[in-house]
């Protein structure tokens, strides 16, 4: 596993969470991340920029908290060109929908249980159309005991269900909010079997989705738009020279 | 008393880990928390099963026993601690080894406890 790159794209930084970029990050790499994303809320300060420091990547990112379906889209439109990750926080069923319609968003969090209306298998159908992957924020049970964590375990049970069947996208998060919020990759994984996740599904959610929506985010240089791409200039002299004779 | 067979015996993973703490933390009051989130998360079957033991513990870095069976819900009951008395913890298994010398030489010996706001002010 030492060689696999993995990623938790849902971390804060001061003024949301209690400890700066820096410390984070340096609990990170011992930790064995490849890289986290800072998504602080985007009412509470500017986006962090993308860096990488002592082998650890920073990605820069931002946490929609909108209570209007309408305004969601108008913040993901601004937010798109700036960050890497848009991150929103659901809860209704307005902003819930909103958000896996969007194909410019990224991770949709604290969805609510399908009892009350969050999680369903419209949205679950919608997010695979759209490529939004669904955050599995394992802070919802870790600190908590008893009923609360009973039905975290029992709701992502059935939210794992409706990933399974449509084919949804999914990232596995500690959403830290301080260092001591953050559990390893490993830690991780065995949470995640609380709840049935196996461990090849376990290692999709923290390594190979999360580079796949990086990867998409961030374009090479010679991106131009969707399907078009700058091919290999030397590709153009051979034609050339083809014209020619 | 004869010894058992060694067929018979308990066959036993040990989890060499360190803890990511506020302050120190004395190994009662960690012996304490980590029965009482067993006993929360897995219930007293599974705390049975697990069979999940405190080994060694000294400055922050220690040895916790578990069933071989059993690793990933010790490793899950373990990432479930987040206070020890009051101050913030958070565990970090550095390996997991089928005998204490394995487990001490492998990933104990040698290796620094973490204290990330030290560190992150070292290069600035």
């Amino acid at each position: 596993m030492a060689s696999l790159d993995i990623y938790d794209l849902n971390v804060y930084s001061v003024p949301e969470g209690k400890n700066t970029v820096e410390e984070m990050a340096a609990l990170a790499k011992r930790f064995g991340y490849a890289g986290i994303a800072i998504t602080n809320p985007h009412d509470s300060c500017k986006p962090e920029k993308a860096s990488v420091s002592k082998g650890l990547e920073i990605l820069s990112g931002v946490e929609l908290r909108v209570d209007n379906a309408s305004r969601l889209h108008g913040l993901v439109g601004k937010y798109r060109s700036m960050v890497d990750i848009i991150v929103v926080r659901g809860g209704s069923e307005n902003i819930n929908r909103a958000a896996v319609e969007n194909p410019n968003v990224d991770i949709l969090t604290s969805f609510g249980s399908t009892k009350d209306s969050g999680f369903n298998h419209v949205l679950a159908r919608s997010a695979n159309e759209n490529d939004v992957s669904i955050s599995f924020d394992l802070a919802e049970f870790i600190g908590q005991r008893g009923g609360r964590r009973v039905r975290a375990l029992s709701n992502f049970r059935k939210d794992l269900e409706l990933v399974r069947k449509y084919d949804v996208p999914f990232i596995l998060t500690a959403n830290a909010r301080c260092l001591y919020d953050m559990r390893a990759p490993r830690e991780l994984i065995a949470l995640a079997g609380l709840f049935g996740m196996n461990r090849e599904e376990a290692l999709s959610g923290i390594c190979t989705n999360p580079q796949r929506i990086i990867s998409k985010n961030r374009h090479s240089s010679k991106y131009v738009f969707d399907g078009v791409e700058i091919l290999d200039p030397s590709m153009d002299v051979v034609l050339d020279e083809g014209d020619g004779q | 008393m004869k010894v058992l067979p060694p067929t018979m015996r308990e066959n036993k993973r040990y989890l060499a880990f360190e803890l990511i703490a506020e302050g120190n933390i004395s190994r009662d009051d960690l012996i304490r928390e980590i029965f009482s989130a067993s006993g929360s998360l897995l219930g007293d079957l599974g705390s049975s099963e697990c069979n999940i033991w405190l080994f060694a513990f000294d400055n922050l870095k220690g040895i916790i026993s578990c069933e071989r069976e059993h690793v990933s819900q010790t490793r899950a009951a373990l990432a479930t601690i987040s206070y020890v008395k009051g101050k913030r913890v958070s565990f970090h298994i550095l390996g997991v080894s089928g005998t204490v010398l394995g487990a001490t030489k492998k990933y104990l010996e040698g290796a620094d406890i973490s204290n990330p706001e030290e560190q992150s002010h070292i290069n600035e």
